[in-house]
């Protein structure tokens, strides 16, 4: 098993877009249990990474209840940045 | 690329982005408050107790002069890292990431921490203790020197972002940061000057560990990067340096009933666990600050300690205290005002809507 915040980077590692509630959706399987798989905790990592240049943001909208959905990608950097670190 | 917006949506991420900021900022700076008061407490700690009764006053166990300035230090910096470690143990456990913490620890993110925290830890942190103990507050703003060597590796090995402005903020803070500690020394002697040069060992290995460990965050939760750079900090200060500077001293002084002794000290244990306590949050806020904001800003608004150290040692030494010496200047406050404006250029910020609102 991998550590939460590797796996959640390695979601885009293949070139998904995707937000918040994707993320959270593909980790539930495993991640269920974990605390820390809040939309609150999972959005600041998203943004953290987006932050030290391993994300790009794509676009955003209005979801169905009105809340804020941002999409991010991963950029040449980042693709390198998890091929060297994470595994 | 965006394909589709309306004013809603816009309104909404302007909101949620400038949140973003805001808090990196106030964690950033919250670093430096806290910074403030693990050195306010680690200072009162080493005052109270057996330190003050035997080592750095009658000195039963006869130490030497060298064993006084660098093995105390490192004894008082490995206590705290220690029982700062211990503090971000249960922190991590009561947020379910042990399993994480141990998960990462095999993996080539956890072990940059590591290497990380031996440059921050031991080295750096013996070093500003020393420096400390030998030359005062006045060391301080060498030591702040840290959030140009943070930036700079940011932009150079990190890509991130530095302009004209951003720069002038940096020289800004560091001049505020010289005249609040050089206004509260009273002349340059030998001791002061070895004290700036391990000031400056310090700023070394800090800049290195800021600029690395904000961006190891990126890969590791926070909460888990920290826990693994205290723990290492402790036990490599308890297990490697403080025999090697015993070995070094050469008086078979005993590391480890230093550390039985400092352990079990009723005088003065209590401000060590503060001490431990607000050292944990502190790098805590400093790595969760600079990986939110860029090493840049978060290690600059951390910088501000310069003005929380003399600050809280002031309230915690002397109005807790009760020890003399540790009044702040005018001049002192004022600089620390300008600090802010720094702070501000270096993230292209008005300081004033930062505070607007309150954030958490």
């Amino acid at each position: 098993m991998r550590p939460l915040y590797y796996s959640m980077l390695l979601l885009f590692k293949d070139g998904a877009e995707l937000c918040v509630n994707d993320v959270i959706e593909k980790l539930k399987p495993e991640y269920s249990n974990f605390k820390m798989l809040k939309p609150a905790a999972v959005r600041e990592g998203l943004m953290t990474a987006q932050t030290n240049g391993l994300l790009d943001e794509t676009r955003f909208d209005l979801d169905e209840n009105g809340e804020l959905r941002v999409y991010w990608k991963v950029n040449d950097y980042g693709v390198q940045m998890m091929t060297s670190y994470i595994k | 690329m965006y394909f589709f917006m309306n004013s809603n949506a816009i309104a909404a991420k302007r909101k949620a982005d400038s949140s973003f900021m805001k808090k990196g900022v106030f964690i950033a700076i919250m670093s430096g408050v806290t910074y403030g008061l693990y050195t306010g407490f680690l200072t009162l700690g080493m005052a109270r107790g057996v330190w003050a009764a035997d080592w750095y006053g009658a000195n039963t166990s006869g130490l030497s002069a060298f064993a006084i300035t660098y093995v105390l230090a490192a004894l008082g910096s490995g206590v705290n890292d220690t029982i700062s470690g211990i503090w971000m143990v249960i922190k991590c456990a009561v947020l379910g990431e042990m399993g994480d913490f141990f998960r990462v620890l095999k993996t080539k993110p956890g072990l940059v921490m590591v290497t990380c925290a031996l440059i921050g830890g031991p080295i750096a942190s013996t070093c500003y203790v020393a420096a400390l103990q030998m030359a005062g507050t006045i060391i301080v703003p060498f030591a702040a020197l840290n959030a140009s060597v943070g930036a700079i590796i940011g932009r150079f090995v990190f890509k991130q972002r530095l302009n004209g402005t951003m720069i002038g903020g940096i020289v800004i803070c560091l001049i505020c940061a010289s005249v609040i500690g050089g206004s509260s020394f009273d002349g340059l002697g030998g001791t002061t000057m070895i004290g700036i040069i391990l000031a400056l060992v310090c700023a070394l290995g800090w800049g290195i560990e800021g600029a690395v460990g904000g961006f190891g965050t990126t890969l590791i939760d926070y909460n888990i990067g920290i826990t693994i750079r205290q723990c290492t900090s402790g036990l490599s200060n308890m297990i490697i340096v403080l025999p090697l500077l015993c070995m070094i001293d050469g008086n078979g002084v005993n590391a480890f009933g230093l550390l039985g002794t400092a352990f079990t000290d009723g005088g003065s244990i209590i401000f060590f666990v503060l001490s431990g306590l607000f050292a944990g949050l502190s790098y805590g806020f400093w790595y969760k600050g600079a990986s939110m904001c860029g090493a840049a800003l978060g290690m600059t608004c951390n910088g501000a300690y310069a003005f929380w150290c003399p600050f809280f040692t002031w309230i915690i030494c002397g109005v807790f205290g009760g020890i003399e010496g540790y009044a702040l200047s005018a001049v002192q406050w004022i600089f620390a005002a300008i600090m802010v404006i720094g702070i501000a250029m270096v993230g292209n910020l008005n300081p004033l809507s930062v505070f607007k609102k309150k954030e958490a």
